[in-house]
C-alpha cells in the first residue's frame, strides 16, 4: 500500500480554491451572522435583550474556547477566567490609553462607527473600533502565550493536579490584577509618567477599570462568536482534533500511535487561551467595568458548567448551554423584561414544537431534539413568572439561588449523563441521513466474534 | 549496523525489587516472524512496554533498522517505525471506526494550528490522503462498512482486527501484537494465524508476538523466545524451545512432561 | 527580630490549621483517588457552625458574651464535628458512591458541584430566620453577611519576651505568644497524633491503608470497603471542622460561605497536601507548615526588603501568589510531592 506522503500531492487543491473555501466563505458567513444579529435581530429585541445579546455572545465564545481543553483534550482546566481577563484587561487598556493618547479623549462617541453612534463622522467603523480589534489580537497573543505557560505543567500532571494549576493560575491574575495602579483619566498625566512608573500599569487596580469605550455590539461580538466556532470545529474534525481526542480517550494508546502529547496538550492550551483572551477583550468594550474578580473562579465555574452541561466535545452543545444558561439568569435576576415578551416566548415555543412534528412526519430525525429546544423559551418564561411570584411573596431574589441551581445541575448531570447532554455530537449531527446501520447494542457473543474475526484471511 | 531490523540487548527493568524483566535479548530479522512466549507474569508485556517506550529501559539497548531508539518516547518510536497493538483492547472507544485509523495516519504528516484553523491547500491535501489512505486501510480488514460506527460499539473480534489496522496505518516496519488470539476460540484462531502472516507479506514488515496459545506461536513463528520470572530461559526454532527441559518446567512445574 | 518571631508564631498557629485540613484531602486522596474539592467547605461549615452554635448556646443559657465559660469551646468544637461528619456523610453517599467506577473527570466535576452547592446553600438567605416576639432566639446566624464569632478563649498572652531595640527613641518590641496561638497549636497536634495512631496502630488504620493500596484486594480480604471509605471521608471531614473552629478562634471575623477567602484557604491547604505529597499522612504535616511558613515569610520579607525598594506596599497582598508558586515549583521538579511515591500507570 502506497504511503500517506505518496498519497498527498494528487489532493492538493489550488490556492484559489483553499483560499476560497477556507478564508473567504467563512468570513463572509461570520459577516453575515454579525450583520443578521445587528440589523435582524438587534431591532426586534430592543435595548435590553440586544445588550443580553451581547453578553450571551461573550458566554458563548468562553464555552466553546474552553470546550477545547475540557471537552476535546479532556485535560480539566479551571482557571478559563484567568485568560478572559487577561484578554479583557488588555484589550481595554490598548483601546482606552490608545484613544486617550491619540485623541485625548476616550469616549465611544468620538471614534466609533454609525454602527455605534449615529452621529459619527465615519462611515464605516470608527478608528477607535479598529483600535479595539487591534487590542483584542494583542490580548489573544498575550493570553496565548500565558496559555503556554499553563500549558507546560500539564505535561507533567495528571487531570486533578493540572485543575489545582489552572485554578491557582486564575486566582494569581486575579491577585495581580489588584496590585495595579489607579486608572489615569488624562491623557497629558499619562504621557508624564516615567517608564518607571508604569512597570506597574495604571489599570485600576481593586476598583476596577472604567470608561471603557462601548464599541462591542451585537454585529462585533456575533461576528466573533462565528469565527471561534469556525475554528473550533475546524479544529474538531482535523487531525490536529483527533490527536486532542485520543489524549482524552486513552494516553498511552495515543503515545503509541505517534501523538506527541506533550505538544498537543500546549496547543489545546494555547488555543483556548487565544479564544478566550478575544472574548474578553469584547467583553471589556461592552460596557462593563472590569474587576479584578472578572479572573476568579466564578467566571471559569460559569465556563465549565457550559461545557459540562452541553456536553464535553460538542461544540454546539456547549454553545446552547451557554445560550441557555445565560438567558435563564437574567430571568431569574430580573423577571420584568421576559415577563413582557411573553408573546414573543409563547410564538418561538410554536415556531420550534412546529418545526419539530414536521420533521417527526418528514424524516423521523431529528424531532426530539428540536422539541427540546422548544422547550427552552418556554422555561424561561416559566422562570420568569416564577421568580416574580416568588419575589413578590417573600421579598427574595431567585437570582441568588441560581449558584444553588448550577450546583445541582452539575451533580445530577455527571450522575446521569457522564458525557454531558450531547456527548461528542453536535446538533445538526441528528438532522443528518440516518448512518447506514445500527450497531448491536447487546454485548458481542461469541458467535458473533467468530462471525466477525476471520474473514480478513480470505481476502487476496 | 546491525543485520536485525529489530535488535533487543539485554534491557531490562525492575519496579523496587520486583525484577520484572532482565537481561532481555532479542532479534527479528526483516520480514520475520518473532514469538515471545511464557507463564502468566513472565514479563512478555513489560518487556513489549520497554521495548515501546512506554516504560525507559534501565540496562541494554533497542534498535530499530539500526538506529537506537530506548531512549526516545512512545510517540518518537513509534515514527521511527514501531507500532503495537494491546493486551486489554485500548481503542478511541467514543471515536468512529475511521477516526481511529485517521489518527494513525497522524503521524506521517505534518499538523500546523494555522493550517488547520485556516485550511491551508496543504492541510487539505493532507487531509484528503489520511481518508483516503484510512478508507484503503479499513477495505484491507473488512472494516469499512462500519466506518461510520462508534469504535466502542464494534463487536469483540472486530475491535481486534481494528486494532491491528490502525497499528498498521502507522507504516511500522515492526509491528508487535500483544496477545491478539486472547479470547478467540480454535478456528478463529487458525484464521488469524492466517491474518497474521498475511499481514507480514503484504505490508513487508517484522512481527513480535506475544501469546499465551502454544498452537499457534508453533505454527506461525520462525523464532521464539521464553520468558519466566522475567528472564529469558530459551531462545530458538519452534521446535528447539518446545524440546527444551526448561521451558517445559516453566509451563508444566516439572522436566520432561509433553507440552 | 521582635516582628520576625511573631510572624513565626502565626505562621506555626495557621500552619496547624492548613496541616489539618490537608489531612483531610489527602487521606481522602489516598483512599478514593480523587480531590475532594468539597473539603474546603466542609472547613468553612466547620468555621460557621461553631460560630452558630456559640452564638446560639449563649443566647439560651445567657451567658456571658464578653468572658463565656471554658466548657464552651469544645462543646461548640462537638457540635461542628458532629454537623460536618453528617453532611459528609450524606455528600459520600449520595454525590460519590453511585460514581466509585466512572471516569477521574467525572469525579472531579462531581466534587465542584458539590462545592458549589455547599458554598451557596450556606450563604442562602432562608437561615436568618426572622426574630419573633422581639427575642432573639430563632436567628441562626448564618448565611448572606459576614459575622463575627464570640470570643470563646481569654485573649490573654501566656508568654511576652521583650526585646529591647538599642535605638533609646523606639520603644522596646516585645513578642507575645497568646493563649489562641497555643490553644490552635497543641488542639491539632493532639488530633494529628491520634490520627497517626488511627492509621498506623489500630485494625481500622490497617484496613484504611488496605483500601488505599488496592482496593479491589481489600475487598476479596473481607476489608468493608464501602464502610471503610464513608469512615475515612468523615474522619476528614472532622478534622477540617476542628480546623474550622479553630480557625474561627484566631479570625473571629467570618465572610459568607462563598467568600473567595475561603476557598483561597481551602486551596492552600491543599497545595499542602500536594507539596507534601498526597496520599501521605505526614507528607500534609509537613506540607502544611511549610506553606503557612513560605506564605508568612514571603510577605515579611517582600514588604521588609522589596516594597520600601520599588516604591510599593503589596508585599502582604501577594500572599497567594507565593504559595502557588511554590505549588508550581515543586510539582514540576517532584510531581509526586515531598514525601510522595510515584504511581505508574498500568498499561
Amino acid at each position: 500500500m502506497s504511503a500517506l506522503t505518496d498519497l498527498i500531492p494528487a489532493h492538493r487543491p489550488s490556492l484559489a480554491q483553499s483560499l476560497f473555501a477556507g478564508v473567504v466563505v467563512p468570513s463572509l458567513c461570520a459577516i453575515g451572522v454579525g450583520t443578521l444579529m445587528q440589523f435582524g435581530v438587534g431591532p426586534v429585541l430592543g435595548d435590553y435583550w440586544t445588550s443580553v445579546g451581547v453578553q450571551v455572545g461573550i458566554a458563548v465564545m468562553l464555552a466553546v474556547s474552553l470546550n477545547i481543553v475540557n471537552g476535546f483534550t479532556g485535560q480539566f482546566s479551571i482557571g478559563h477566567a484567568g485568560f478572559f481577563a487577561i484578554g479583557a484587561y488588555i484589550g481595554a487598556g490598548v483601546s482606552y490609553y490608545g484613544a486617550l493618547l491619540i485623541w485625548n479623549d476616550a469616549s465611544a462617541m468620538a471614534h466609533g462607527a454609525p454602527l455605534v453612534w449615529n452621529n459619527s463622522k465615519s462611515w464605516l467603523f470608527g478608528a477607535g473600533e479598529w483600535l479595539m480589534i487591534g487590542g483584542a489580537i494583542l490580548g489573544a497573543c498575550v493570553a496565548a502565550a500565558f496559555g503556554y505557560i499553563v500549558g507546560l505543567p500539564s505535561l507533567r500532571l495528571r487531570g486533578d493536579y493540572l485543575a489545582i494549576v489552572t485554578l491557582g493560575f486564575g486566582e494569581i491574575v486575579r491577585v495581580l490584577l489588584q496590585q495595579t495602579r489607579p486608572q489615569v483619566f488624562d491623557g497629558a498625566e499619562l504621557r508624564e509618567m516615567s517608564a518607571g512608573e508604569l512597570v506597574i500599569p495604571p489599570l485600576g487596580g481593586a476598583t476596577g477599570f472604567s470608561s471603557i469605550p462601548k464599541y462591542a455590539n451585537l454585529w462585533w461580538v456575533w461576528l466573533f462568536v462565528a469565527v471561534v466556532v469556525f475554528f473550533a470545529y475546524r479544529v474538531k474534525v482535523s487531525s490536529t482534533g483527533r490527536a486532542l481526542l485520543s489524549i482524552r480517550e486513552d494516553e498511552i494508546a495515543a503515545r503509541a500511535m505517534g501523538v506527541n502529547i506533550t505538544k498537543y496538550k500546549v496547543r489545546a492550551f494555547v488555543l483556548a487561551a487565544a479564544l478566550a483572551g478575544i472574548a474578553g477583550a469584547l467583553y471589556a468594550h461592552s460596557g462593563n467595568v472590569l474587576q479584578p474578580r472578572d479572573a476568579g473562579f466564578q467566571r471559569s465555574f460559569d465556563c465549565i458548567i457550559f461545557v459540562v452541561l452541553g456536553g464535553l466535545g460538542s461544540i454546539s452543545g456547549a454553545a446552547l448551554a451557554a445560550v441557555a444558561l445565560s438567558i435563564m439568569t437574567e430571568a431569574l435576576r430580573g423577571p420584568e423584561p421576559i415577563l413582557e415578551n411573553w408573546i414573543a416566548l409563547l410564538i418561538l415555543t410554536a415556531v420550534i414544537s412546529i418545526v419539530a412534528a414536521i420533521l417527526r412526519a418528514v424524516g423521523n430525525r431529528g424531532w426530539r431534539i428540536t422539541l427540546l429546544m422548544a422547550v427552552t423559551p418556554l422555561s424561561i418564561l416559566l422562570l420568569g413568572l416564577a421568580s416574580k411570584f416568588f419575589t413578590d411573596a417573600t421579598g427574595i431574589n431567585l437570582a441568588d439561588y441560581r449558584m444553588v441551581v448550577y450546583a445541582l445541575l452539575l451533580i445530577v448531570v455527571m450522575l446521569v449523563r457522564p458525557n454531558g447532554l450531547f456527548g461528542l455530537t453536535e446538533i445538526w449531527e441528528y438532522f443528518g441521513p440516518e448512518r447506514a446501520k445500527k450497531p448491536p447494542t447487546t454485548p458481542p457473543t461469541a458467535s458473533q466474534a467468530a462471525a466477525a474475526a476471520p474473514t480478513e484471511g480470505s481476502r487476496p | 549496523m546491525s543485520e536485525f531490523l529489530l535488535d533487543v540487548r539485554e534491557i531490562g527493568i525492575s519496579f523496587g525489587g520486583l525484577k520484572a524483566c532482565q537481561q532481555l535479548t532479542l532479534q527479528v530479522p526483516a520480514r520475520g516472524l518473532h514469538g515471545l512466549i511464557g507463564p502468566n507474569g513472565a514479563g512478555k508485556t513489560t518487556a513489549f512496554n520497554l521495548i515501546t517506550g512506554v516504560y525507559q529501559t534501565q540496562t541494554g539497548s533497542v534498535s530499530l533498522d539500526g538506529v537506537h531508539v530506548h531512549h526516545l518516547a512512545p510517540h518518537q518510536i513509534a515514527k521511527a517505525g514501531m507500532s503495537r497493538t494491546f493486551q486489554n483492547i485500548r481503542l478511541f472507544g467514543d471515536l468512529s471506526v475511521l477516526d481511529n485509523v485517521r489518527l494513525a495516519c497522524h503521524l506521517r504528516g505534518t499538523h500546523t494550528l494555522i493550517g488547520t484553523l485556516f485550511r491551508t491547500p496543504m492541510f487539505v491535501a493532507q487531509e484528503r490522503a489520511i481518508r483516503e489512505r484510512a478508507l484503503k486501510m479499513l477495505d484491507v480488514f473488512d472494516l469499512a462498512d462500519l466506518a461510520d460506527e462508534q469504535a466502542r460499539s464494534l463487536p469483540y473480534g472486530n475491535q481486534r482486527r481494528l486494532e491491528i489496522c490502525r497499528a498498521l496505518a502507522t507504516e511500522p516496519k515492526v509491528l508487535l501484537l500483544d496477545e491478539p488470539a486472547a479470547g478467540m476460540n480454535p478456528s478463529e484462531k487458525v484464521a488469524l494465524a492466517a491474518t497474521i502472516r498475511q499481514i507480514r507479506d503484504r505490508f513487508n514488515l517484522a512481527i513480535l508476538l506475544i501469546e499465551h496459545d502454544m498452537g499457534l506461536v508453533m505454527d506461525i513463528c520462525e523464532h521464539i523466545t521464553v520468558l519466566d520470572h522475567g528472564t529469558p530461559i530459551a531462545a530458538g526454532a519452534p521446535r528447539e524451545v518446545q524440546n527444551n527441559p526448561k521451558v517445559q518446567e516453566a509451563y508444566l512445574g516439572e522436566p520432561g512432561a509433553v507440552l | 527580630m521582635a516582628d520576625f518571631l511573631q510572624i513565626l508564631i502565626t505562621a506555626i498557629a495557621v500552619g496547624s490549621l492548613y496541616a489539618l485540613i490537608a489531612l483531610g484531602y489527602t487521606m481522602v486522596y489516598g483512599i478514593l483517588k480523587f480531590i475532594n474539592f468539597a473539603h474546603s467547605d466542609i472547613f468553612v461549615l466547620g468555621a460557621w457552625t461553631s460560630l452558630t452554635a456559640s452564638v446560639c448556646v449563649i443566647t439560651w443559657l445567657k451567658l456571658d458574651t464578653q468572658q463565656p465559660p471554658l466548657w464552651l469551646a469544645p462543646v461548640v468544637l462537638l457540635c461542628a464535628m458532629v454537623v460536618c461528619g453528617g453532611v459528609a456523610f450524606l455528600v459520600e453517599r449520595l454525590a460519590y458512591k453511585p460514581l466509585r467506577k466512572s471516569a477521574r473527570l467525572n469525579v472531579l466535576i462531581t466534587a465542584i458541584g458539590v462545592s458549589l452547592l455547599l458554598q451557596n446553600v450556606g450563604q442562602l438567605p432562608g437561615f436568618t430566620a426572622a426574630e419573633k416576639d422581639g427575642r432573639s432566639l430563632a436567628t441562626v446566624p448564618f448565611g448572606p453577611s459576614p459575622s463575627r464569632m464570640p470570643s470563646l478563649l481569654p485573649d490573654t498572652s501566656l508568654i511576652s519576651v521583650p526585646f529591647p531595640s538599642g535605638d533609646p527613641t523606639i520603644p522596646a518590641a516585645s513578642v507575645q505568644v497568646n493563649l489562641v496561638d497555643v490553644f490552635i497549636f497543641v488542639s491539632a497536634m493532639v488530633l494529628m497524633f491520634g490520627l497517626q495512631h488511627l492509621v498506623y496502630r489500630t485494625k481500622l488504620g490497617a484496613a484504611m491503608r488496605a483500601v488505599s493500596f488496592n482496593t479491589e484486594t481489600a475487598s476479596l480480604m473481607g476489608v468493608p470497603v464501602d464502610r471503610v471509605m464513608s469512615f475515612t471521608f468523615v474522619t476528614g471531614a472532622v478534622l477540617a471542622a476542628a480546623a474550622g473552629f479553630l480557625y474561627a478562634l484566631k479570625y473571629p471575623g467570618l465572610n459568607q460561605p462563598a467568600h473567595e477567602i475561603w476557598v483561597l484557604l481551602g486551596l492552600k491547604a491543599f497545595v499542602a497536601a500536594v507539596v507534601g505529597g498526597i496520599g501521605n499522612v505526614r507528607g500534609a504535616v509537613l506540607g502544611g507548615f511549610l506553606i503557612a511558613l513560605i506564605e508568612f515569610m514571603g510577605m515579611y520579607l517582600f514588604s521588609k526588603y522589596l516594597d520600601p525598594l520599588m516604591g510599593t506596599n503589596m508585599g502582604t497582598n501577594l500572599r497567594d501568589v507565593y504559595v502557588f508558586s511554590v505549588l508550581i515549583v515543586v510539582l514540576l521538579v517532584k510531581p509526586s510531592g515531598l514525601l510522595g511515591t510515584p504511581v505508574r500507570e498500568k498499561v
